[in-house]
């Protein structure tokens, strides 16, 4: 009987509890079943599981509802893998994303080349020089060079060249999170596709004239490039050479005929021309 | 009567779980950061209260005792919650998936919150009798939601305050919990608690 009541009955016990409770469990999950889409759980099987809330949802549950009524798009998820994006994309019978990987870049060589307005001695990084005056440089959409970015960047990819001045990324580090496009407080890093060969290093909107006069790099809007390129992907617009890289064959012509030398091959395999 | 309300003051304010015992603190940080979804979170924890306590106090009276198997307690009131919070589960993502989403994964982390099993192991040191064992999960669970309320209120007013990076988020939001608490430990002593 000791027996009984040392070994057996907790055994019962707790085994009787645990029999009624599953018996209550399933018995509630049937009668209160929430009917969900399968293609829901299919989602959230891509979804990479770490429920990080990098999406700003409660986890990868609600991110995969969110997407499935339409309300998130899969680049909010960050850790995605672009396989899993396309399989995502698959089940929602959405086109298939664009697979090509971008990296982010500093639309300015100027950093030494341009004029200092001041001597700022002050604190810190851009975004207080930006707030004295808009930055120690002569040109207002030149990059300050004091690093905002460097700061930001989670993957160690941006140095500032101590020859040129200019913040640079490095490509191959860059997982084109986009947080330092939202922290210059120039806004002049942007994104280009990761198989460019050339990008344009001036972000200077202002005429050639006013340009020339505070930056011996930057881009005076003379044309040359857009009459040299064979298949017009290139074009002066708002007194700044852009480029459309879907027509872009990478030719190169246009690095080669910039008077300024401020479109640059990319991703930086010549060094830096000096003038 | 006075017994019951000296409960109800002793869990709401004197004995406030998260103030006073530092119980309860990961839903108390993690679900505080809009009044809506801590007022959720902190009646839902009310409803497990609740029901553990009454629950554990049955078992614990009419089986465990009996049978002298009290030193299954622990293990059985655990049992228990769980079972209570998958069934907060089920019907709160039936009646209310908004509310489902907003708590998240904190909802299920009811079972693993230390109020709960605490309540229900406190009842029986206690010595409460059932009616008692329901008024002080009620208290506590209000008192729960008191602290949740408060800190969500000051959550929602800081993340518009402009503050250093360094302290943005958890760092101020452990800040005011500390000053909360020290504001709560004033009240130490009244309604003999």
């Amino acid at each position: 009987m000791p027996i009984f009541l040392t070994y057996i009955m907790p055994v019962l016990l707790i085994g009787g509890i645990g029999g009624v409770v599953a018996v209550l469990l399933a018995f509630l999950g049937e009668k209160m079943a929430v009917d969900r889409d399968a293609r829901i759980d299919d989602i959230e099987r891509f979804l990479p599981g770490a429920n990080c809330g990098g999406c700003g949802r409660a986890g990868c549950s609600a991110m995969a509802e969110a997407l499935f009524s339409g309300e998130a798009s899969v680049t909010e998820c960050g850790p995605l893998s672009p396989e899993n994006k396309n399989n995502i994309l698959r089940i929602l019978e959405l086109p298939l994303a664009d697979s090509q990987r971008t990296v982010a870049v500093v639309h300015c060589i100027g950093g030494r080349a341009c004029k200092d307005k001041f001597d700022y001695q002050g604190y810190g990084d851009c975004k207080s020089a930006e707030l004295l005056a808009g930055g120690n440089k002569q040109c207002s959409l030149g990059c300050i060079g004091l690093s905002a970015c460097v700061d930001e960047c989670k993957y160690n990819a941006i140095t500032v060249d101590k020859r040129t001045g200019v913040a640079r990324v490095s490509y191959e580090y860059c997982a084109s999170c986009g947080a330092c496009v939202a922290e210059c407080p120039k806004k002049i890093i942007g994104r280009i596709p990761v198989d460019a060969v050339v990008y344009v290093a001036c972000s200077n909107t202002k005429t050639g004239k006013e340009v020339a006069s505070v930056c011996k790099k930057g881009c005076i809007a003379c044309g040359r490039c857009e009459k040299n390129c064979p298949t017009g992907a290139i074009a002066l617009n708002n007194n700044l050479a852009a480029i459309d890289y879907g027509r872009c064959i990478k030719c190169g012509n246009c690095a080669d005929v910039c008077p300024r030398k401020c479109i640059l091959p990319f991703p930086y395999e010549k060094p830096f021309i000096e003038t | 009567m006075s017994m019951f309300f000296s409960i109800l003051l002793s869990g709401l304010i004197t004995d406030n779980m998260v103030m006073m015992r530092t119980l309860g603190i990961c839903p108390f940080l993690g679900v505080s950061k809009k009044l809506e979804s801590g007022l959720g979170m902190g009646l839902a924890v009310t409803f497990v209260l609740v029901l553990a306590s009454v629950v554990c106090y049955v078992l614990y009276y009419y089986v465990l005792a009996p049978l002298s198997l009290v030193y299954l307690q622990t293990i059985v009131f655990i049992l228990i919650i769980a079972v209570l919070v998958q069934v907060l589960d089920i019907v709160l993502k039936k009646l209310s998936p908004a509310l489902y989403a907003s708590l998240g994964v904190y909802l299920a982390l009811i079972t693993t919150n230390c109020v709960v099993l605490f309540t229900a192991n406190n009842v029986i040191s206690q010595g409460f009798n059932i009616l008692g064992a329901f008024v002080n999960a009620v208290a506590v669970g209000l008192g729960f939601t008191l602290a949740l309320l408060l800190m969500a209120g000051i959550r929602e007013r800081l993340d518009r305050a402009a503050l250093p990076k360094s302290v943005q988020g958890l760092p101020i939001a452990l800040i005011t919990a500390g000053i909360m608490a020290l504001a709560f430990m004033g009240l130490k002593g009244l309604f003999g608690g």
